[in-house]
């Protein structure tokens, strides 16, 4: 970024990132929050009116749409906490620019991941009975299920995101209270805790900062792979899979800085101001991790059917067979590959990194690619189980397809609000990035 | 310290006592004689009959989610005139390893002192982990409140509940009837005999291929028949250690002398 | 908030909660908060089932039947455990009878006709006003003197209710009462007749075979009695004795039966009579017949030698002197006639061929053979068919008509057209519980009740080599306002008045039932034997569910000879119609293992639960050859139309490999115009194209008897079937051994 950039600067351009709104922001505000509200939850309170029964789910495909946004939406938190926490205990200089955007993306997406649960079950009023709780009944959830595990992990994972995002924020809640008027001056006062800039509490600070980075880090990689568990622990031909684990964590980080690259670009339209902070630099940075995350991805996707060829039982070459080569699978199959593996190879070429196609339609496609890679693992596997008598084919209901796009609109939705309330680039970070001389004259 | 572990693995030593999981006050097995199967279909009805399954209708069929918690898998091997047409009835095979058990987060799911795989419809959330974890698809869920119409709803056995949207279900091996049984083995002082619990599948069926009974009474016509040379279970490699037992069909291999 | 407004607050809430409470209340019938039988009714014990033995009506078997009732209501239909013939085991059918009554649809008073005939534009009326203007028309009727033009249709009954309608009509003065339904095995009754002397359907034992040979019979599902058979089949296969008997089945198109058959013959669709005579040929050429007569039968059998056979039926001639050498040798075997050999244009023939198999292999009156029955004789009135009644209505010979428990309308070719000659009847009464096609039909409606609410007795026949005899009792109090069958003759046999009364002097039915089982109490010295009173009688008779002596004198056949059934020998195979070029696909019919004849298609259950061979729900199909279909362009649930010289019908394509490539098979059952909600506007009716071709000496229609083509149609309607793949893929889910392992497993353990 430029180091060029004044203290002052960088602290009015960021808070007004925050408070100069023109109208087309309320009115894509107001578009998207309609769409959420159509797409996503009148649907769902349909869902629950009628019952699951609205959905294509039937007898042998039980795990949908739902399971599919729900994981997809886990791979996309991961980004996020690696590019905050792992970048942050590293002392990687150029994630400061995007730690704070990619951070509030995990947030908002763990926050669908957990509605797509809730989308997802059954009964969600009961959701509570998956958490162990005392009662005079003495039931203890099931802690051999992998949801159980589940319930724990995301659980664990949202709490500390939470911390993080908001420990990282103090600083900058502090200083936005200075300028800041009515409700805002108040909410932020109340929010920084008395933050004074004394060196204890910037000494405590950084020492959080730095125990819930290592503490999420480990995180990064158990959760997602808690989440493959959901389907490695079963004996399904397509789910019983020992590589899921770090497939899907791969994956996940894949999609997730395909979704950073993608939300900063939006941003960087967005709010020209933002193209001084997040520049060609963190593009290189970033690509290059797309570019390693998905040559161990095809790696994996390739031993993930090589060993099923090699067990070369009934059960694994139908499941194959059903995924790879019958229409229109094997056609998504292939456009997976193409998004996921091939596409992003392309960022080998620099030039490539910071133009528009490296900036929006490379990720656009890997995020399609992820999807496709849960889609073609989800609802597939179980379409082609154990007993050929059962085989059944799933195809979604447009409530199914309704609810994850309106779920995409709500995070838009929110993730705009959230722009508008807090500081979506981390500014006393940005500061540390500044050249000595340009620190003074503010 | 020391003491404080000492007394925990104490305690444990009961729950490692090998076989501890294993002692049932019954093992309820069913034996299947697919050469005496005809493939009719009166389980399927006497299970509808019994276990107020409700009727979907046409549509509701097509997207697979008929309620059969017993159904008659029928497999074609061969072309004309060379065609072998066998019949296995499938139902809930109650695992002894059940791999929907470890899936539930809620345990509502779980292996009770009968040796039955049961289903607590009152605990159940609705995860669907445990139908996706089923080898053998037979896993019910409601996905709509499902009505019985007028005046249908006089037939519904008052001994099983109606169950309501969102739930997961599945044979139960009638347990009603086991139930039943068991209360009045109790109330007369005495175990239950054999043959006093039958299924409705059992009962019904015309051509006598099913057996019902507990596999600890070693002199039970199942239990007899479990070891008979003929048995085998239904995808066994996957280990899940399942209570139904067929016997196999006794059936020319190769292409027969047709036509 | 002052306390002051928590209190408001809380007492506004307090009493809003209250009225909610009682407006709750005061909108639901008190009924439905308290338990009822505060005060319970006799043999009432709420959460406490009784079981009542009974009938099963829903086919001809007369299976016993124990009906669990709970608080007033059947619960659950299961197999009297006591009962020999189906041994405390039920069909689906049978157990679905419970939705018989329950139905939606029942017709729920008694209905008059208000607009067009058949438009089923009905009224309510109530049951004095509907006897007296049945009576009055019956009483205008007589006084005309044209009793005779009378005419009652019901479908087979037997015992007391066939004897209380005989009662009524002769006391009425017509002849006409005839019965009717479409599957009355009539051809095997008359070819046994013939054959064998019998004047009933005897036992096939097929419990005790050791090489069942059948044509035809789809005896696990609709053939005789289901449930008897399967049970035996059972018995035959994993018997006591540990000796496996071999079953192989003759047919077009593989059965459920035949399905489960060791080895499967498709012979050509109508040729199998020749082959069973070939057959019976190479028993007596290759010297299994041991009889004094052989030169005669093989004079009689020598058109039929097994080489010119197999041209015409296309079966090796290798092959059918090995089933010859196989049903000679092996003792006891046993031959048997089904619905597809009989309901050929020349069945009865076909018959009459099994009997000579089964006469010259030595399997008649033997353990394990064909065993006769003793349960006295039925008479059969081979003429009084439905044709007669059809031909009468055509020439205006029928002022009035009554109908019970029967639908010629759905079950006669259109080609027929029985529906037009009702139209010239100036009154049909119907005594049917639903709106079926022939129901539509009436002026009006006195709907009777169902099996499980009404009285009534039942002489199986086949029965089990001794009489069998099956009382049916209400098992519930009627559930809509209905009158039983026998109440409503005898209500009308008041309403008439003169000798018609007199001679109908019954309170009611059950009095009627008990009157001629008092009759048969003191013909019977087995009855008397038993050293009890009649009362004591007849309440055991009710707790049983019925009478069976197994311990009577057996009876025996006449034996088969050559003389005596030359006449009846089928001269050649069995005619289609429509010519090889235009029409090029054999069409057979079969009765639906779960729909019958089309009675059970108003039923749920019966709609919802798979089809054996196809699993198919919720409508019908046609079966074909997968090599034919790929032949002709045609996927699977393709919907064609299926066109015989006689008419044209709509179904979806089902692919089979158990069929023959040059035949297509329809099941009978669905495309019901009316008859309910469950059963309305499904599937096509395959009777509908089929030509009117009677046998002549049985007047039993024909099923079996034209060709058709069929071409692809466009249609919205969508077949849907239950099965994923029906191929095994090598994951041996259905484990096998072979027979000769089995065997030497047998030894083994024994």
């Amino acid at each position: 970024m430029d180091r060029t950039i004044t203290y002052k600067e960088a602290s009015e351009d960021i808070s007004g990132i925050i408070t100069k709104t023109g109208w087309k922001y309320y009115a894509v505000l107001t578009l998207m929050a309609v769409s959420a509200v159509s797409f996503l939850f009148l649907p769902w309170a349909y869902q629950i009116y009628s019952g699951q029964g609205v959905t294509g789910l039937n007898a042998p495909v039980f795990w949908g749409l739902y399971l599919v946004n729900f994981i997809y939406w886990v791979g996309i938190a991961h980004a996020g906490t690696l590019i905050s926490a792992m970048l942050y205990i590293t002392q990687t200089p150029w994630r400061r620019a995007i730690a704070r955007g990619a951070e509030t993306m995990t947030f908002f997406a763990l926050f669908l991941v957990s509605l797509f649960i809730f989308v997802h079950m059954g009964r969600p009023w009961n959701f509570y009975w998956t958490m162990p709780y005392p009662n005079q009944r003495q039931i203890w959830t099931n802690f051999t299920s992998p949801i159980t595990f589940d319930v724990f992990a995301i659980g664990t994972y949202t709490t500390s995101s939470i911390v993080f995002l908001f420990f990282g924020m103090i600083p900058d809640l502090a200083s936005l209270s200075h300028t800041a008027t009515g409700w805002r001056k108040r909410l932020y006062t109340a929010l920084s805790f008395g933050w004074r800039g004394t060196d204890r509490q910037w000494h405590l600070q950084a020492k959080a900062c730095m125990f819930f980075g290592a503490f999420i880090m480990p995180l990064v990689v158990s959760v997602h792979s808690v989440v493959s568990w959901d389907f490695a622990l079963s004996v399904v031909p397509g789910y019983a899979k020992t590589v899921f684990a770090p497939y899907f964590v791969t994956g996940a980080l894949l999609s997730g800085f395909a979704g950073v690259l993608l939300m900063l670009s939006i941003m960087r339209e967005a709010y020209p101001v933002m193209k001084k902070y997040v520049t060609a630099y963190h593009y290189d940075k970033v690509t290059i991790f797309v570019v390693v995350l998905s040559l161990i991805w095809s790696y994996l996707t390739l031993m993930e059917v090589v060993t099923g060829l090699y067990a070369n039982t009934s059960q694994e070459i139908e499941h194959l067979k059903y995924k790879l080569a019958i229409s229109p699978f094997s056609y998504l199959f292939a456009l997976m590959i193409f998004s996921n593996s091939v596409l992003p190879l392309l960022y080998i070429f620099k030039k490539l990194r910071n133009s528009f196609f490296g900036r929006f339609i490379i990720p656009v496609f890997v995020l399609i690619g992820m999807w496709l890679e849960r889609f073609l693992i989800v609802p597939n596997s179980l379409s082609r189980k154990f007993l050929p008598w059962m085989w059944h084919d799933y195809s979604p209901t447009w409530v199914e397809y309704s609810i994850p796009i309106g779920a995409l609109f709500f995070f838009i939705s929110m993730f705009m609000v959230f722009i508008k309330v807090f500081p979506i680039i981390a500014i006393f970070e940005v500061k540390e990035d500044i050249g000595i001389p340009m620190r003074k004259s503010h | 310290m020391a003491g404080f572990l000492e007394r925990i693995t104490e305690r444990w030593k009961v729950y490692r006592e090998p076989g501890f999981f294993k002692k049932l006050d019954h093992k309820w097995t069913m034996v299947i004689d697919l050469d005496k199967c005809n493939g009719c279909g009166a389980c399927v009805l006497a299970c509808y009959a019994e276990n107020n399954l409700p009727v979907v209708g046409k549509d509701e069929c097509a997207m697979s989610r008929a309620f059969s918690w017993l159904r008659i898998e029928r497999y074609i091997d061969g072309e004309y005139p060379d065609v072998k047409v066998k019949f296995i009835p499938v139902m809930c095979q109650h695992c002894s390893k059940a791999p929907c058990e470890t899936g539930c987060p809620v345990y509502a799911t779980y292996h009770n002192q009968d040796g039955l795989n049961v289903q607590v419809y009152n605990r159940c959330v609705g995860t669907f982990t445990c139908a996706t974890y089923c080898p053998y698809d037979v896993r019910r869920f409601n996905w709509r409140s499902y009505k019985f119409e007028q005046p249908l709803d006089h037939q519904l056995n008052p001994d099983v509940t109606v169950r309501e949207m969102g739930v997961m279900e599945k044979c139960t091996f009638c347990i009603q009837r086991i139930r039943a049984a068991k209360d009045k083995a109790k109330d007369e002082g005495r175990t239950v005999q054999d043959g006093e619990v039958l299924p409705a599948c059992v009962q019904s069926c015309p051509t006598g291929a099913m057996i019902f009974g507990d596999l600890l009474d070693p002199n039970s016509k199942a239990a007899k028949l479990a070891k008979s040379p003929r048995r085998y279970r239904l995808l066994e490699e996957l280990n899940a250690d399942p209570s139904v037992i067929y016997l196999k069909r006794v059936m020319k291999e190769g292409p027969s002398k047709h036509g | 908030m002052k306390r002051r407004d928590f209190l408001k607050i809380l007492g506004v809430g307090g009493v809003g909660t209250g009225l909610g409470y009682f407006f709750g209340k005061a909108s639901k019938p008190p009924a439905a908060e308290l338990i009822p039988y505060l005060i319970p009714p006799v043999d009432v014990i709420p959460g406490v089932a009784n079981w009542y033995p009974s009938l099963c009506t829903q086919c001809s078997a007369g299976c016993g039947i124990h009906v669990r009732v709970m608080e007033g209501r059947a619960k659950k239909i299961e197999g009297n455990p006591l009962h020999p013939i189906n041994k405390g085991k039920l069909c689906a059918r049978g157990q679905a009878s419970l939705q018989v009554l329950y139905n939606p649809d029942r017709i729920k008073k008694p209905l008059k006709r208000r607009g067009d005939r058949g438009k089923g534009d009905f009224e309510e009326i109530t049951w004095e006003e509907g006897l007296s203007l049945l009576s009055k028309n019956l009483t205008a009727l007589s006084e005309k003197g044209e009793t005779e033009k009378l005419y009652f249709v019901s479908s087979q009954t037997r015992g007391s209710l066939n004897s209380i309608i005989n009662n009524f009509m002769a006391s009425y003065g017509s002849p006409n009462y005839m019965q009717y339904e479409l599957i009355q095995n009539k051809n095997l009754l008359f070819a046994n007749h013939v054959s064998m002397g019998l004047n009933n359907i005897p036992h096939y034992d097929i419990a005790n075979t050791k090489y069942l040979l059948s044509f035809g019979a789809d005896f696990g599902t609709t053939w005789l009695s289901p449930v008897n058979y399967s049970f035996a089949y059972g018995q035959m296969r994993q018997g006591e004795d540990g000796i496996r008997g071999k079953f192989v089945q003759i047919e077009p198109r593989l059965s459920l039966t035949g399905a489960n058959a060791d080895e499967w013959v498709p012979a050509k669709p109508g040729t199998e009579g020749v082959l069973a005579l070939a057959i019976a040929y190479a028993i007596v050429e290759d010297g299994y017949y041991k009889g004094s007569d052989a030169a005669s039968w093989k004079a009689l059998l020598s058109e039929y030698s097994p080489k010119d056979a197999a041209v015409v039926t296309e079966i090796a001639e290798g092959r059918i002197r090995e089933i010859a050498k196989e049903f000679g040798q092996t003792r006891p075997s046993l031959a048997i006639g089904g619905e597809n050999l009989a309901r050929y244009e020349n069945g009865m023939s076909g018959i009459v061929a099994v009997n000579i198999l089964n006469h010259l292999a030595g399997n008649i009156g033997i353990r394990g053979g064909v065993i006769p029955n003793s349960n006295g004789s039925r008479t059969i009135d081979f003429k009084n068919n439905i044709n007669a009644l059809a031909t009468a209505a055509s020439a205006s010979k029928v002022k009035t008509l009554l109908v019970y428990n029967t639908n010629p309308v759905f079950t006669t070719p259109k080609a027929m057209k029985t529906e037009e000659s009702l139209r010239n009847i100036p009154f049909i009464a119907s005594f049917s519980s639903f709106m079926d096609e022939t129901t539509a039909m009436a002026d009006l409606i006195l709907p009777a009740h169902t099996s499980l609410e009404d009285w009534g007795d039942d002489f199986a026949d086949p029965s089990v080599g001794h009489p069998v005899v099956t009382i049916m009792q209400p098992a519930v109090s009627p559930f809509f306002n209905t009158v039983g069958i026998g109440d409503i003759i005898l209500s009308l046999a008041k309403g008439i008045g003169g000798k018609v009364k007199d001679k109908m002097q019954w309170n009611d039915f059950s009095d009627y039932l008990k009157d001629a089982w008092k009759a048969n109490y003191s013909k019977d010295k087995d009855m008397l034997a038993s050293a009890l009173t009649f009362d004591e009688f007849w309440n055991q008779l009710l707790a049983r569910g019925g009478w069976w002596p197994a311990d009577q004198a057996k009876v025996k056949s006449v034996a088969v000879s050559p003389k005596g059934i030359e006449a009846h020998i089928a001269k050649a195979s069995s005619r289609f119609e429509g010519d090889e070029k235009g029409f090029p696909l054999y069409l057979t019919t079969y009765a639906h293992s779960s729909y019958l004849d089309g009675r059970g298609a108003n039923l749920p259950w019966l709609q919802e639960i798979p089809d054996p061979m196809t699993s198919v729900v919720w409508g019908n199909w046609i079966e074909l050859n997968p090599k034919t279909a790929s032949n002709m362009g045609i996927k699977e649930g393709d919907t064609v139309s299926v066109e015989s010289p006689f008419g044209k019908i709509n179904a979806h394509v089902y692919l089979y490999p158990g069929i023959r490539p040059d035949t297509v098979s329809m099941p009978i059952g669905q495309g019901h115009s009316t008859y309910g909600r469950y059963a309305k506007g499904r599937g096509s009716n395959p009777i509908d194209i089929l030509p009117f071709k009677e046998d002549p000496n049985t007047g039993e229609l024909a099923l079996n008897v034209t060709r058709v083509k069929i071409s692809r149609v466009i249609s919205s309607e969508k077949m849907v079937k239950i099965e994923g793949s029906t191929k095994e893929l090598g994951r041996n889910i259905v484990q096998t051994i072979s027979p000769d392992e089995f065997n030497k497993m047998n030894k083994e353990v024994s």
